[in-house]
Order: C-alpha cells, then structure tokens, then sequence
C-alpha cells in the first residue's frame, strides 16, 4: 500500500547543522528499511515559533515528502517523540487531498474551456481579457426607481 | 411601485413616495453592507495548507482565534478546510494558539 506523507519536524535551535543532516538520514534510513522512499527535502531554515516551547524561542524546520506505509510512519513518529532534539513534530497524509484538489481543479479548468469553446472563444483566456475595471460602484444592486 | 427596494435601503426605502423621488445623487443607502463572499471560492485556491501561513493569519485576528464564518464570510466547506489547515500550523507554532 504506497501512500504519501509529509512529515514536518522542529529541530531545537542549539542544535548544529551537522545535528540536523543526521537527523535527516536517521528518517531516511528507517524509510529505506520499511520499504518507503524519501520524495522531497526542504529545509525551511531558522523560524521564530509562533509562542515559546519550553525554552526555546526559535526552530529549524524541515520537510521532508515520504512514499511509504503506515508501518514506517509509525516508527517515524516513535523515534521522533523519543528524540531530545526535536521540539515537536507533525505527520499528514497527503496523497488522497492531493488527488482531490487535482481533479477540483482539472474540473473547473476543463468546465470554463467547454463554456468558452460554446461561446465561441479560444478556449484559453487572453491577455487583457475580461477586466471590467475598478468600478467601485456596483450598480446591480440598485434598483431603478420607477416614476409614477 | 416604490417600495421594492428590500436590501440595502434601510430608512429610505420604506418612507416611500418622498424617499423615491432622491434617486442615485449619493448619500443614500446608509447601512448598505456589502455582500460577504468566500474568499478561497473567489480566489478559487483549492489547497489551504498548513504550511501557507500568510494565507492563514488573516483568519487569525490579534486574539488568535479562528475568524468566525458570519464575519469572514467564508463557505462551511473552506471553513471546515481553514480549521484543519489553522489548527495544524497551531502544532508546529507557525499560529499562535493565544496572544498573551
């Protein structure tokens, strides 16, 4: 069963960039172990947390995109809770809001090209196209008075 | 007909036969509230995401509490998608939970 996860960590801000790295091949090595593959990195770098967590004011952050189990991520958010050097930690699955946003979206593009195509436009919206300007005043409220 | 006006119009509307003739020469409607739309269906953004903070904080006014739906004008789906996405950032303290 491949399903795909984003996994969010906060890393303590004492620790060294040697520290974090490490931290990041444990995660890869217990992936490679339970079949999973590690889809994406991304360091976000030196944050300020929104509110104090124990004594720290700022974290590193890190996201990584993992393709794998339920198993793996189990084991992944055990050794994560058991690290001293991650201040907290976050796992989503994401692949079934993905598809979904997806087809939300090819949907509504795949809609307008019909209705253009019907009205006898190109099917892709040109430059310039279809700004009706600023105007504050939006008249379709106002109802006409009707002399007597 | 004079008394159509059902929104928007407030006194005016209702003092009929004097109100009617005043037109469109301004300072009428004198509680007009404009007509709150979806922000996400507007905008069509299909992913709220925890990690898009500055899509996020504007749900989150200074006492950090979720924004409710009568005010922001959000639709239940996106609302329902905002919470999620709000109380995920909570977590990793991208949002605070309170302002001290």
């Amino acid at each position: 069963m491949k399903r795909k996860y984003e996994l969010v960590y906060v890393v303590s801000p004492d620790a060294t960039d040697a520290q974090v790295t490490d931290l990041h091949t444990q995660v890869e090595q217990i992936a490679q172990r339970l079949g999973g593959t590690i889809e994406k990195t991304d360091n976000w770098g030196r944050r300020r947390l929104a509110y104090e967590i124990g004594p720290h004011k700022e974290g590193t952050y890190v996201l990584e995109t993992i393709d794998g189990g339920g198993e793996l991520m189990k084991e992944i958010d055990r050794r994560l809770k058991v690290s001293d050097l991650v201040i907290r930690h976050l796992i989503v699955r994401i692949d079934e809001e993905q598809s979904v946003v997806e087809r939300t979206r090819t949907k509504r593009t795949e809609g307008s090209r019909r209705r253009r195509v019907a009205r006898g436009l190109p099917p892709d919206r040109q430059p310039g196209e279809g700004q009706r300007g600023d105007t504050e005043d939006d008249d379709r409220f106002d109802v006409t008075e009707v002399e007597r | 007909m004079n008394g159509k006006r059902s929104f928007g119009g407030g006194g005016r509307g209702k003092t009929s036969a004097q109100g009617a003739q005043q037109g469109k020469d301004g300072q009428r409607r004198p509680m007009f509230r404009r007509r709150k739309v979806c922000k996400f269906c507007a905008d069509k953004i299909d992913d709220i995401n925890y990690k898009d903070t500055k899509l996020l904080m504007p749900f989150v006014p200074e006492r950090a509490k979720i924004l409710p739906r009568r005010i922001s004008g959000t639709c239940a789906m996106h609302q329902r998608k905002l919470r999620t996405a709000i109380m995920r950032a909570r977590q990793l303290a991208l949002i605070p939970y309170t302002a001290e």
